[in-house]
Parts: structure tokens; C-alpha cells; sequence
């Protein structure tokens, strides 16, 4: 049971504080805790499970604002974090993004949804859509809206219908003229190369994102042509159990709007789409660094907005750094960047130069680690390929679309 | 009031001051209070935002309570709910003010739009001040009767809300019979499990004082309901999801098919989206089959990959609630990850905490078909950017050799680290070679080869000076230089500021001495002579008894000092195995996370003075769970001090004793000859067994005096009764207790006027003897007291054990409950805190 959900700006300021139970916490457990952060120096070092004095704290950090939930009682701490998470996701839904600004221009409506989602300390609905009926987003459409008719509710009427459903997810009764629905496998490449140049790890989690546009009470099948290859399922509540079971089907009733359906992870693969060779020598105080960015296995499509980026050690003191193609960036907090974009067809790039080390130090014994950075559109690399989906019952003007990308994930190349 | 105090503590240059502003407000508010233009709701909508924004960054604005009340009327949904905010924020410190705002929230209740019905339910209940609970009662009602589900769901947190506030009117009401049917009868899934939380809740606060509840409590736990909730489980949302799972764990099936019926129903729970929801399923699972060895193994099958899906699909945060999890299933099991090592690979990006659970899960995975691929991976994260992660690696790769026998490539490795010349690198690493050298002095020669090319001066941090000083001492026929190299530390006696360092130059100084003395004596004569000047009193006092020893006999001094080294095979672990036991039972849930059972880290305020902390949690681990045999000898010789403490005694010294003097039971911190005393006495236990008849006959001949002079029986005599001339001997006693798993644990307050009466602990066992309560044993001192007690059923031989802690300075008692018949321990429970809660009252 939680008491009480702060939200702590960057500066530890405290933008809101929403208190769920009788018993009140007082705010001097944000100073406590903020003194507690900054000993730490970095936030994001801070342990996600605290005991304070007084209370137990779990905090998240998305984007700079901390939410801070305490409880004195005992709970699992899976469901605390698993909560904040999500009513961080919300609000960013709800918002936009999730800054300091944001949260104090719309504190009213970070107010109303977190009434919404949790009363006495145990959360009640989490579930966009049906927030989003209960509570209008501040967009610009209802912004402007607000100006013409001077009804300036961000509260709709209606009472959310779904909320009293038997199918928690979906609103009783959407009409739609055109009926839509968008199918989007979006997948990311986890990889770790070592040190020799072999491929540790190479694995790919997706989703399966859908946006249902469908009026009444659509039933759904989606079939994969392989879904053999998929491990580490899970599901959307809307999803029954039993036909994946059996044959590898998803049968499901579309929540409203957009969703994530599935997540999955592909193992073991065998290749990357691009490969990363760095090799540096360090001899009386410099070192020569030199890294080649190729294409290894064309995937079909064109890769993009390829990223290099890197921390130099810390006892690089300086760096000069160039490449043959693309740009490269050294922030102040030695995080050097490069920008490659698309490979070009007559070169291969390579970034090359020297780093000065620190006086005393001979040669190199810390060496960076390599992200890289990708992204592939119209391709799903893990190599799933969807099959079909039906509608049980088809709808006039049915139009149904699907579409693919891959992108790097935690893509780390060691040296 | 904690809204101006916190207004105070947090003083910001960028926000107003506050007093000129808010009184602004309160003009502006009261201008539109009755003000009925068109455009007025914007107006009010302005200042309403000011005023909660004030409120939002910690500034008093109490003072517009009533303005804000007045200019309440509205029809605007926007403005009501901030005007809810603003009211639920402040009701609390404005009680008399608060009844302003009950008309218009009551008013609400009855609106059209079931909306605000909800909301001004919800706010109304949420004013939580006791004086106006009396208003409460009916829109509670009318609430739980709302045709609209989501009011029903606010209303039934309302009963709950006002539970908290005056538990009496809310049973007077009648209220949790409504919800009760409610939950079974609802259409609404949401409606049922709020009903369920606030059930929950308030029967088990009312369990104490009330046989009904604590039937009701238990018929939540009855086959009928269970099965009601799981079988509609996937109607719930995913957090009401958690509560149905919490209370399945609590289930107990009848048979082996209810089992394999109840993880049918779940299974498909564990693939659901929301890690909170795959953890409680995780621990039904674990929780149902752990009587059944054979599934038991299944089920860690079935819950890995889900449960490795979690690690690496969610946010850092998640991730790391769940490796604290898996960290401790993977200690019980330590096959089920072993062959998914790579999932426990670091990811450059990761926050450090994930980092450090990920190192701890490859270290507790390692097995010989994977430490080849799981070392080396280490070994790559010892030249990583992050030194703290780098360093712990280094620990790791020390570890995972430590739990090998085939160390050969591992210490190659370690070996490695010392030519990186990194000073941190290096530092951890001599630190693990000396422990390895500990265990398998077989690899000395490879080992010292390299830590001999080793310059001393490379190394600063006093740990790994030290564990090189140590294995020079050690090693000093094999490492031609030894001498010299310490001769040469010697030397800087001065600037070495570690105590730890100096000791250990001090013992190395010996031990060389005594492999090679010509070569030695003047760097040891150097040592002794600056240790015995030394301003430590460790290193002085080393120095000095060194040098008596010398003098005395060197022979001798060398058996003491460097006597044939034994290799060490076990490292003194960190937890025990009744520990890690007791944190399984405990799975998902804090304890996990912070590796510690609740017992020890839960409740520090009450638990503050008290001195046995941890006997209290090993007196609970039923026979069967304590496996080692040397602690649970222990925890067997402490019951005996304490069970022994009064009846031996009285039965030795005598019946004539009825006041004090005779009980004076061996305080906690019981000194050896006491408990040796006791052990003695503890033979004579069987003896007296004989003689039960005679002794509980002395105990109530004893207690007469007591008994007579009692105020009469309870009042409203409980459903259970107790026999008050009962007996059990405390050998009897003594075997049950440890037989006899704890059916009930409870925390209550005594009141005041048992706490001051209880300068003695006998005051305390006559005042239970009169409630047919009998106490075996007591022990303690203020501000703690320790008692045990015994009672039997009055119609038949049904024995009760109870151990009662007794904590007079936070006013708190700990009471545990064994019972023969576990069925009727609740209602024993409830007697016995009767009869203590009446403790001290005239």
C-alpha cells in the first residue's frame, strides 16, 4: 500500500505531492532523499528500492523527474516500481514528453489522473484508454476547442463505459466510419562484441505495436509464418492464452486506439547488419585509434542514421579525432560521438586519430566501449514475417496495414 | 498541521513569500463567491489553479478554506475536483471548517452524473475527520447501492477510508457484511477486488478483538472463494490480479489435485505483461509445490523463462526487483540459470545497481561447463570505464574461483590482472590471490612468481598492501627479494598510515625471520622497535608481545607466530541457510530486495531496544528447516535458560516463595555460569515429569493467593475455553514447543497501566493465571520481559503455547502462538490478548 507519490524535479524541487492515505508523510522525506541522491552523485546510481528512516521510498527516473512513492507497510516492491512505471508512461502519454515544465503547466491534470489511478494506496485502472476517457488529454485539439465553444472541461462527460466492461480494456461501444487497423513490428538488436571481434551476444527483442481503429466488439487473429523462432512471450491482457498454447495464434479483442499486443525476444543470432572494427595502440603517452564502420550482411534495406558514440577514458587528456565521412563530436564530459549517417557506396568510413594521455601514463589500459547506433525501416531482422490477420466479423471498408523496423538497441562493441 | 511547517522548510528564491498573495486570493475569491456572471467559472478556474499550485509547492493556503468552500457552487467538473484537492488537503487541520464543506460534497452525492457522484464520494471520504463521520454512513450507502459500478468502487474504498477513521461505525453499520456480498455477488470485476482489500483489511485489524472477523477472515482462505477469484482472475485488472495472487498464496490446498488445479488455472498468468502480476503467480507457484520435491523442480523449469524475460525486457528498476529474486531462487537452485549465463551479461549502458545484482547472478551461476565463457566475460569488465564495476568483477572472478575445484585457468586470469598495472586492478587483485593461496596453496609457486615482479610502491590502498605483506611473510623462501622488499616497507614505517598495514609488517617481519634470519634480523629489529613505540595500541601491544616471545624462546615464538599452515576450506559465509529460508518464505516482498528477513529490518521503532532480535526469528524455524546442528543446540540451550528460569527453581527452593524474590530469572545476556546452571538443571528435567501431578499443583497452590484475589472472569466469557487448573511440565513444554510449528504471530499494545505495573514479571503471571493462563517461564529485565506460557482447552487435552514479548518502553507486545490444534489458535490468540489487554486495569 502506498502513502504517498512525489514528483521531484531535477533541481529537487518538489513539483507535487499526492497523498493516498490518512496517514500523511510529511515532505521532509524529499529532502532526506534528495540529500541521499546528490551523496550518491548521480541519481541514476541510486538504489530503485530505499530505506529511509522512516518509510520505505521507491523511486523511478524518467527523464530528469524522479517519482518517489513511499510506504511504511510491507508490499511486493515489483508492483510499486511496475506502478510508477507506468504512471510515468501515462503521464508522457498524456503530456508529451515528461519535463519539469510540462508537469508544473498541467499539474491539474497530473492531479485528476493520479486520482484516477490509485485510491488508498492501491492503484485501480493503469490502462491509457480508459484514463483517456475518464480524463482528456491537453491537447491541441481540445485546447482549441476550449477557445471556440469557451467549454473549457477537460473532463469528459461520459462516464468511462469501459471501466465497467468485462473487457477492462476496451470502451463498450467505439464507432468508427472508416475501420482501421496497423500492425507495426518494431524490433531492436541487442549485441555484444568482445574484445576479439566475436559476437558474445546477438538477440532481438520486439513488439508487436497495433493501432485499432475497429467499431463494436472485433475479435482478431494474428498469425506469424514462424513463430517458432519466438521465445520470452508476453502479452497484452487482451490476449487469450490457450490459442497460442495449442497452435501459435493470437486471438484477441483489440483494446482501443494504440497498444503494444506482444513482446518477444529473438536468441541467438548469427549476424549484425553492421560491423564495428576499432583497434588502437597506445605507445609513450599517445595512442593511435583507428575504427572502420561496414556493411556485413545487407538486410535489404537501407541502414540509417548510423551513431558511433563513446566515453574516452579518463585519463585521455586530449583528443583529435577525424573521419572520412560523417562528423564526430567530443562533449565536455569526454562522450565522443560520431554521426555516420548512411554508408556511402564508394568508401568505408573510418574514424581515425590520436589521444593524449595523461603525463605519467605510458600506454592504455582502459578501453572504451563502442554503441552503436542504427535503424532499418521496412525490415524486421529477427526474420519474423506476419501471416495474416483476420477479423471474425468483417466490417465494410476493412483497411488493414503493416509495416517493420529494426533499430540498434544495446548494441556494445568492446575493446 | 504539517502543511506550514513544510512551507517553512522550504524556502525558495524563485517562489512568493506567500502572505501578500494568499491574502490577494482571499479577496479575489470572495468577489466571485456569490457572483453569478457568465464567465465567471474562468475567473474562478484562474485563482482555483493559483491556490492549489501554492498549495502544490508548499505554501500555507489554509486561510482561503472558507472562500474556497463558498465559491464551491458550480457546475464545472474542473473546478470541483480542484476544489475536492484543496478540501482533502486541508479538512484534516480545519475540522470546524470542514463542515462547511460536507453540504456541498453531500449534495454532489446525489448528483446526476455518476461522475461527481464518485468523485465527491471519494472526496467526502477522504476528509478523514473524525467528528463528522456521522455523515458519512448514508451516502455510504447509497454508494454501495449505486447503480453505476465506478461509484460503487469509490464507496467501497470508502468504507474502508472510514474504517480507519472510527472502526466502530463502520462495524456498527454493518458495513463489511455488505461489502462481503457484494464481493461475491458484484458484476463488476473492480468492484470485487476493492471489496476484497478493504475486506481484507478490516478483518484482519479486527481479528484481534473479534471472533466473528477472524472467521470471516478465514472463510476468504475457504476452497469456495479461492476458487471464485481464480476462476474469474483474467476479468480483473493486472493490479487486482496481484491482490487475488497474494491471497492464493495463502491458500492451503487440501490435495495433491487442488495444486495441480490452482497452477492450471494460473499458468497463463505468468506471461502477462505486468512483472508484478508474473511474481505473485511465481510465488503461489513456488509457495503450493513446496511440499512436493519433485514438482517443486518442475515449477523452477516452467518460471525461468518468464522470469528472465522480465530481466531484460523492463525498465532498470524492474530489473532490478526481479534479480534480487532471482538472486535468491538461483542460491536455492543453482542449476535452473545455469545454462542462460548469457542473460546475466552486463550491458555497457546499464545503471550500476543492475550491474552489480548481474555480477552477483554470474558468480552464483557459475558451474564447471559455463566459468571458462563466464570468466572470461568478466575479465573483459575489469578493463571497463566504470572502475567501481570493474572492481567488482575482479571480486567476482575471486569468487567463482573460491567455488571451483578446477582453478587452473582461473588463476592465469587473476594473474593476468597483475600485468594491466592498474593500481585498482592490481589492488583488488592481490587482495583475491591471497584468499585463493588460503584455500589452495598448491598454486603458491605460480602465484608468487608473479606477485614477487610486484613493486610495492605501485600499491596505495591499505587491503592489498596488506595481503601483499601477508604473502611475503608467507612466501619468504620462495621470493628471493622478500627480506628486502620488507626491509624496505620497514623503513617507511613512518608514512604508513594503515594500523592494518603496520600489523601485518610486523607478523610478515616474523615469519621471515624465522625462514630466513641472517637476511631478516636487522629489518625485524627495526619493526619491533618502531611497533613498541607505535601510537596504536593494536600494533604497540603486537610489537611488545612479539618481543617478549623472542626473548622468551624463539622456538616457541615461532609455533605461535608462523605455526604449519592448514588450508582453509570453507570461508566463513555470510548468511546462514535458516536465514535464506526464511527470506524464501518471504518472496516478493521487501525482504528479498534487502536480503534480509522482515524480522530484521521491519518495525526499527518498536523494535529499537530490543537485544534478541535474531533469537526471535530463530526460536520460529520449525525442526525441519534448521538443518546445521551446532546453532540449534544453541537456540535448544537458550529456551532451556529461559523455560527453567521460574519453575525449576520454584519446584527446588520450595512452594513457600510467592513473592518476587524466588524469580529472579536469568536476564538475557545470561552469563556463562548461569546458563551452565541451567544446564544442569535441565538434567533434572525428566525427573520432575514424573512428579507433574505435584507440580501443577504447586503452581496453583502458589497462585491461589492470585486467583482468589482476581477480579472476576472475563465479562462476555469467549467461545474457547480454557481450563484453569491445566498442567504440562515443562520438559513437556519444552519438546512441543520445538515441535510445533507457529500457528499465529501478533503484535499488540498494552496499555499504560500494565506497562507500570509490570515492574516485575510477576505481577504479570498471576494476572494471566487468573484467565487460565499459565506461565512455564519468564525471564528479563526492563525494559524487555520474555515469558512463556501454556493453556489447555477445558474440555479436553489440547495444549496451547504461547511466548510473549513484552517491550515496556514502546509499550508493544510480540506474541507467538503454537498450538495443537492449529484450527483454534486465532481464537486462543484473541483470549490471551483479552486477558492482556485487561492487564493493569483495576
Amino acid at each position: 500500500m502506498l502513502q504517498c507519490i512525489f514528483l521531484i524535479s531535477d533541481s529537487g524541487e518538489v513539483m507535487l505531492e499526492k497523498q493516498l492515505t490518512g496517514h500523511r508523510v510529511d515532505r521532509s522525506i524529499c529532502a532526506w532523499f534528495w540529500d541521499q541522491s546528490i551523496s550518491q552523485g548521480d541519481s541514476f546510481k541510486l538504489l530503485p528500492v530505499i530505506a529511509s528512516p522512516t518509510h520505505y521510498l521507491f523511486q523511478i527516473v524518467r527523464d530528469g523527474i524522479t517519482l518517489l512513492a513511499c510506504s511504511q507497510v510491507e508490499m511486493p516492491p515489483l508492483m510499486a516500481i511496475e506502478f510508477l512505471c507506468r504512471v510515468a508512461d501515462v503521464l508522457s502519454d498524456y503530456l508529451g514528453g515528461l519535463n519539469e515544465d510540462l508537469v508544473k503547466d498541467n499539474f491539474i491534470i497530473v492531479y485528476e489522473l493520479l486520482d484516477e489511478m490509485i485510491d488508498n494506496g492501491f492503484p485501480l485502472t493503469t490502462e491509457p484508454s480508459i484514463l483517456r476517457e475518464m480524463i482528456a488529454p491537453p491537447n491541441l485539439v481540445s485546447k482549441m476547442l476550449s477557445v471556440v465553444t469557451g467549454n473549457a472541461s477537460n473532463v469528459s462527460d461520459t462516464l468511462p463505459s469501459g471501466a465497467g466492461s468485462c473487457v477492462p480494456w476496451r470502451p463498450t461501444d467505439p464507432k468508427y466510419s472508416s475501420n482501421e487497423v496497423y500492425v507495426d513490428l518494431v524490433e531492436e538488436m541487442d549485441a555484444t562484441v568482445n574484445r576479439d571481434g566475436e559476437l558474445v551476444k546477438c538477440e532481438i527483442y520486439g513488439e508487436v505495436q497495433m493501432n485499432s481503429q475497429l467499431s463494436g466488439f472485433p475479435d482478431l487473429t494474428l498469425s506469424f509464418a514462424n513463430p517458432s523462432i519466438l521465445e520470452d512471450m508476453r502479452f497484452h491482457p487482451c490476449v487469450r492464452f490457450r490459442p497460442w498454447e495449442s497452435h501459435q495464434v493470437l486471438s484477441f479483442v483489440p483494446p482501443d486506439g494504440e497498444f503494444k499486443l506482444m513482446s518477444y525476444r529473438v536468441k541467438k543470432l548469427k549476424n549484425t547488419p553492421v560491423y564495428v572494427k576499432p583497434q588502437i595502440t597506445s605507445d609513450s603517452g599517445t595512442c593511435r585509434i583507428s575504427v572502420l564502420v561496414g556493411i556485413r550482411s545487407d538486410p535489404g534495406k537501407t541502414i540509417e542514421s548510423i551513431t558511433l558514440s563513446f566515453q574516452l577514458p579518463y585519463c585521455v587528456s586530449s583528443a583529435d579525432l577525424s573521419s572520412n565521412h560523417g562528423t564526430v563530436t567530443i562533449l565536455s564530459n569526454k562522450t565522443c560521438t560520431w554521426t555516420i549517417g548512411r554508408i556511402p557506396k564508394d568508401k568505408t568510413p573510418c574514424l581515425s586519430g590520436t589521444l593524449t594521455l595523461e603525463t605519467g601514463l605510458e600506454r592504455l589500459h582502459v578501453f572504451p566501449t563502442f554503441k552503436l547506433g542504427f535503424k532499418i525501416m521496412g525490415t524486421a531482422l529477427s526474420g519474423l514475417r506476419i501471416e495474416k490477420l483476420d477479423l471474425q466479423t468483417i466490417p465494410p471498408r476493412l483497411y488493414k496495414g503493416f509495416r517493420a523496423q529494426t533499430r540498434a538497441g544495446e548494441f556494445d562493441v568492446r575493446l | 498541521m504539517a502543511p506550514p511547517a513544510a512551507s517553512q522548510r522550504y524556502p525558495s528564491p524563485s517562489q512568493p513569500s506567500g502572505k501578500s498573495e494568499v491574502s490577494d486570493l482571499k479577496t479575489q475569491l470572495r468577489q466571485l463567491a456569490g457572483s453569478r456572471a457568465p464567465g465567471v467559472d474562468d475567473s474562478k478556474r484562474d485563482l482555483y489553479k493559483k491556490v492549489i499550485s501554492y498549495m502544490t509547492i508548499g505554501i500555507d493556503v489554509s486561510s482561503v478554506f472558507g472562500e474556497m468552500v463558498m465559491c464551491s457552487a458550480t457546475s464545472d467538473i474542473v473546478l470541483k475536483k480542484m476544489c475536492y484537492l484543496y478540501v482533502g488537503n486541508y479538512a484534516k487541520g480545519n475540522p470546524d471548517l470542514s463542515l462547511l464543506t460536507i453540504n456541498f460534497l453531500q449534495r454532489d452525492c446525489k448528483d446526476e452524473d455518476p461522475m461527481i457522484r464518485g468523485l465527491a464520494l471519494r472526496s467526502l471520504c477522504s476528509l478523514r475527520v473524525p467528528n463528522l463521520v456521522e455523515y458519512l454512513v448514508g451516502p455510504l450507502w447509497s454508494g454501495l447501492k449505486d447503480n453505476n459500478s465506478y461509484v460503487r468502487t469509490i464507496a467501497v474504498t470508502g468504507v474502508l477510508k472510514l474504517y480507519h477513521i472510527s472502526p466502530s461505525t463502520c462495524i456498527d453499520a454493518d458495513f463489511p457484511a455488505t461489502l462481503k456480498s457484494l464481493m461475491l455477488h458484484d458484476s463488476d470485476a473492480q468492484v470485487v477486488a476493492n471489496c476484497l482489500s478493504a475486506l481484507q483489511e478490516i478483518w484482519s485489524l479486527e481479528a484481534s478483538h473479534s471472533e466473528e472477523a477472524c472467521r470471516e477472515k478465514e472463510s476468504l482462505l475457504s476452497k469456495p472463494v479461492i476458487y471464485y477469484f481464480l476462476n474469474r482472475i483474467k476479468e480483473f485488472n493486472e493490479w487486482a490480479q496481484c491482490l487475488i495472487l497474494e491471497l492464493a498464496v495463502k491458500y492451503v490446498p487440501s490435495d495433491s489435485n487442488d495444486i495441480f488445479d490452482i497452477m492450471n488455472l494460473l499458468e497463463d498468468r505468468l506471461q502477462h505483461a505486468n512483472g508484478a502480476v508474473v511474481l505473485a503467480t511465481v510465488k503461489v507457484f513456488l509457495q503450493l509445490t513446496l511440499s512436493m520435491t519433485d514438482v517443486h523442480q518442475q515449477v523452477y523449469e516452467r518460471i525461468k523463462s518468464p522470469l528472465l524475460t522480465l530481466v531484460s525486457s523492463g525498465s532498470p528498476e524492474q530489473s532490478y526487483a526481479i534479480l534480487s529474486h532471482l538472486h535468491l531462487l538461483v542460491v536455492r537452485a543453482p542449476f535452473i540459470f545455469a545454462a542462460d549465463y548469457k542473460h546475466f551479461y552486463c550491458q555497457y549502458n546499464e545503471p550500476s545497481y543492475v550491474k552489480k545484482l548481474k555480477l552477483e547472478m554470474l558468480t552464483a551461476v557459475a558451474n564447471e561447463s559455463n566459468t571458462y565463457e563466464i570468466v572470461t566475460e568478466l575479465c573483459e569488465y575489469a578493463a571497463n570505464v566504470d572502475i567501481a564495476i570493474a572492481r567488482e568483477s575482479i571480486r567476482a572472478v575471486g569468487k567463482i574461483a573460491l567455488q571451483q575445484y578446477d582453478v587452473n585457468a582461473i588463476v592465469d586470469r587473476l594473474l593476468q590482472f597483475l600485468e594491466m598495472e592498474k593500481d585498482y586492478v592490481t589492488a583488488e587483485t592481490l587482495v583475491l590471490v591471497k584468499d585463493l593461496l588460503r584455500k589452495y596453496p598448491q598454486w603458491s609457486h605460480d602465484c608468487i612468481s608473479v606477485v614477487g615482479g610486484i613493486s610495492s610502491k605501485n600499491i596505495q590502498e591499505p587491503k592489498a598492501k596488506a595481503a601483499l605483506i601477508w604473502m611475503l611473510g608467507e612466501y619468504a623462501q620462495d621470493m628471493s627479494d622478500a627480506p628486502y622488499v620488507l626491509e624496505n616497507l620497514i623503513e617507511n614505517w613512518e608514512e604508513e598510515h594503515s594500523a592494518e598495514v603496520r600489523l601485518h609488517l610486523l607478523t610478515a617481519a616474523m615469519k621471515c625471520f624465522f625462514k630466513r634470519a641472517p637476511e631478516t634480523q636487522k629489518a625485524l629489529g627495526i619493526a619491533l622497535a618502531a611497533g613498541i613505540a607505535d601510537f596504536h595500541q593494536d600494533v604497540h601491544d603486537r610489537a611488545l608481545f612479539y618481543y617478549r616471545v623472542l626473548q622468551y624462546d624463539v622456538h616457541v615464538a615461532e609455533r605461535v607466530v608462523s605455526p604449519p599452515k592448514q588450508a582453509v576450506s570453507v570461508f566463513a559465509d555470510t548468511q546462514s541457510s535458516e536465514i535464506k529460508d526464511r527470506i524464501f518464505d518471504e518472496f516478493n516482498s521487501l525482504s528479498v530486495i534487502y536480503q534480509k528477513p522482515s524480522y530484521m529490518f521491519t518495525d526499527k521503532e518498536h523494535r529499537g531496544p530490543f537485544e534478541f532480535s535474531d533469537e526471535l526469528g530463530n526460536i520460529s524455524i520449525t525442526p525441519e528447516a534448521s538443518s546445521d546442528i551446532v546453532p540449534a543446540q544453541q537456540y535448544e540451550a537458550n529456551d532451556k535458560d529461559l523455560l527453567l528460569g521460574v519453575d525449576e527453581k520454584d519446584d527446588n527452593k520450595g512452594l513457600s516463595n510467592n513473592n518476587g524474590s524466588a524469580y529472579t530469572a536469568p536476564s538475557l545476556e545470561s552469563s556463562s555460569s548461569i546458563s551452565s546452571q541451567m544446564q544442569e538443571l535441565a538434567i533434572s528435567g525428566p525427573a520432575t515429569s514424573a512428579t507433574t501431578p505435584q507440580s501443577s499443583f504447586g503452581f496453583d497452590d502458589l497462585f491461589g493467593l492470585g486467583l482468589s484475589t482476581a477480579p472476576a472472569p472475563t465479562p462476555s466469557p469467549p467461545i474457547l475455553k480454557l481450563n484453569p487448573r491445566a498442567a504440562l511440565d515443562p520438559g513437556a513444554f519444552q519438546q512441543k514447543w520445538r515441535q510445533l510449528p507457529i500457528s499465529l504471530t501478533q503484535e499488540c499494545s498494552v496499555n499504560p497501566q500494565g506497562i507500570a505495573a509490570l515492574t516485575v514479571p510477576q505481577s504479570l503471571i498471576r494476572h494471566m493465571q487468573s484467565h487460565s493462563i499459565h506461565c512455564i517461564a519468564s525471564g528479563g529485565q526492563s525494559p524487555n520481559f520474555k515469558f512463556f506460557f501454556f493453556a489447555q482447552k477445558e474440555s479436553e487435552p489440547s495444549n496451547y503455547l504461547a511466548e510473549c514479548i513484552i517491550n515496556t518502553s514502546s509499550a508493544k507486545a510480540q506474541i507467538k502462538v503454537k498450538a495443537d490444534e492449529q484450527s483454534t489458535s486465532q481464537a486462543f490468540t484473541t483470549v490471551f490478548e483479552t486477558a492482556l489487554s485487561k492487564f493493569g486495569l483495576p
